[in-house]
């Protein structure tokens, strides 16, 4: 295609300039992390005093099994893997009922309800830290697990209305309508026919909700205070202090906080970037 | 749609319908709506901890505009919105637009300028922290082998703080090169065929044929890198905290500091500030952009 400039200065001048770029972004994505991952396996004499560019003499695998114990870090794992799989099932279950009644059903303000849910998006949340504490402290969550899983599941509903109502609104009328005519209920419908058709958009909308709740650090720093409610990124803010005497301790812990979204994303890239893509072209 | 059909006749599952709509609207009521409402309405007053709320009118906004460190927050909240609009969004472009050519090798690629979306942002902060340490960072090491002053404390020093910041942030384009790249591939070949019979190369054919199509979802990518730019708020906080001095402050950074000292009023006022120009400045910038695709569209139409 492009092989008619491929001989011309011009076009000799504009290849190269491509192939610089790809690969500068390519190792600016990708050498901060091999540096860290490397780092983190030195010890902190080495890693002061040598040469940043050196591989370590001994390979320290106690790092990590220090960055473990010292910082708390499997139950901040398991705080996080809790709020991440209930948010995403609170949220997708609130989303479907509501995509379901917007796009299979017919009722004055419809439209204006489906507007209402998606204009949702154009909210700072960042703005509203201040009252978004003031009702977990009302409902008595502020410093649980609870309060944040709430609070996501609320976050998350206009991109995943979105996602879902879209989807939703393919799937062909005629398959409910013979079911109604076999004597399916309003929530029979629902449960199954729309809901289990929905899955592909429902995979979707999770996955987006899941690396959500799994990389929030803003809220999960504002809405809970004691180690019970601590979720792994607000526990990278105290590494610092935790590791005051380990460096390089920490930053074995930070490449584990970094590990499981990089495994899952080596499995499932093509679906996470589709995912993301979706929701977000509509302007 | 059919709608008209059912306009004055209720629908006979109403109930089953507003069982259903329930609890978004309850959660909806909860999350946003009472939130937005307070913000506006507490920023008039004077609230704080262990004090009854008395109505102060414009006060708070007078103090916060009165507020060098504020001012500088605004003017870096602009910063951070520009950059993230005109430098990042532009990159991502050029990436999508090589990257749709398929080179060798551009899915490893496209996976890979991804792959930072995806990690936590509070871990790729401590990670640039590490990075940027005056002691032991690399980036100093990296200098040093060209014979670069050594030993810059790039976080610390008030010339270097906010470049940092933005820098570690920037090259983060991954999340707009695949919406432009998707847009990018929906663009029918036959386009780029007809342009090529009447002698177009690469470089005319991507400014005339590729750019035009794209013009939806470049609306869209800087709209959004706008509002990222008036919500900034991790990378900053757990870089610098807003310093040193105060060079990288944002309006979430200094919200934050209200809220951590129980000032509930100053903090609202801050927070309704955010929603008012980041609602401003995305609704020029829209209009502005529109209005040039309606002016190219006549001269389209004319010629």
């Amino acid at each position: 295609m492009i092989a008619q400039n491929k001989l011309t200065v011009p076009g000799i001048i504009a290849k190269v300039f491509k192939w610089f770029f790809l690969i500068f972004f390519l190792m600016f994505m990708v050498l901060p992390l091999v540096w860290l991952i490397i780092s983190a396996f030195k010890t902190n004499q080495e890693f002061n005093l040598k040469s940043p560019f050196s591989l370590p003499e001994v390979w320290q695998f106690v790092n990590f099994k220090n960055a473990l114990t010292i910082s708390n870090l499997p139950r901040m794992f398991l705080h996080s893997i809790i709020v991440a799989i209930a948010t995403t099932a609170l949220n997708l279950v609130v989303a479907a009922m509501s995509a379901f009644a917007l796009s299979r059903e017919k009722f004055r303000g419809n439209n204006l309800i489906l507007t209402f849910l998606l204009s949702g998006v154009l909210i700072p949340i960042i703005a509203l830290m201040v009252p978004i504490m003031k009702i977990n402290n009302f409902l008595k969550l502020y410093d649980t697990l609870g309060a944040l899983i709430l609070t996501y599941t609320a976050i998350n509903l206009p991109v995943s209305i979105f996602l879902i109502h879209g989807f939703m609104s393919t799937i062909p009328r005629e398959l409910e309508e013979s079911a109604t005519i076999d004597g399916c209920t309003f929530l029979q419908r629902f449960t199954k026919i729309i809901f289990p058709l929905t899955k592909p958009g429902l995979v979707t909308a999770g996955t987006l909700v899941f690396i959500y709740c799994w990389n929030e650090f803003t809220y999960a720093m504002i809405l809970t205070i004691s180690e019970k409610a601590r979720t792994i990124q607000l526990g990278i803010k105290y590494f610092q202090t935790e590791f005051f005497v380990d460096y390089t301790g920490m930053l074995a812990a930070i490449v584990i906080t970094m590990l499981p979204t990089i495994i899952v994303y080596t499995f499932m890239h093509d679906r996470i970037i589709s995912g993301m893509t979706a929701g977000a072209v509509k302007g | 749609m059919s709608r008209n059909l059912s306009a004055g006749k209720i629908n006979r599952n109403w109930k089953g319908i507003l069982l259903f709509l329930l609890p978004a609207l309850v959660l909806y009521g909860l999350f946003f709506i009472y939130p937005i409402v307070t913000v506006v309405f507490t920023s008039f007053t004077d609230w704080m901890n262990f004090k009854s709320m008395n109505f102060v009118g414009f006060k708070n906004y007078i103090n916060l505009f009165k507020n060098p460190t504020f001012l500088k927050a605004i003017r870096n909240n602009f910063i951070w919105a520009m950059v993230l609009a005109f430098v990042q969004v532009p990159i991502a472009l050029s990436m999508a637009l090589v990257l749709a050519r398929k080179p060798k090798g551009w899915k490893l690629f496209r996976t890979v300028y991804f792959l930072p979306t995806v990690i936590s942002g509070s871990a790729l902060a401590m990670m640039w922290k590490a990075i940027y340490n005056p002691t032991n960072g690399v980036l100093n090491a990296i200098l040093g082998l060209f014979g670069a002053n050594q030993g810059i404390n790039w976080l610390g020093d008030m010339d270097t703080a906010l470049v940092a910041v933005l820098v570690q942030q920037v090259f983060y384009f991954g999340y707009f090169m695949v919406i432009i790249f998707a847009s990018r591939l929906g663009i029918d070949d036959t386009m780029y065929e007809a342009a090529m019979i009447d002698g177009a190369n690469t470089w005319q054919q991507e400014i005339h044929v590729t750019l035009p199509m794209l013009k939806p979802v470049l609306v869209t990518a800087i709209t959004l890198a706008m509002a990222y730019g008036f919500r900034h708020f991790e990378s900053t906080y757990l870089l610098t905290g807003g310093g040193p001095n105060h060079v990288t402050e944002t309006m979430g950074t200094f919200l934050y500091t209200k809220l951590s000292s129980a000032k509930w009023a100053e903090g609202n006022s801050i927070g309704t500030t955010i929603i008012l120009l980041g609602g401003i400045m995305i609704s020029v910038i829209r209009s502005l952009l529109s209005r040039e695709r309606a002016v190219k569209a006549r001269k389209g139409g004319a010629a």
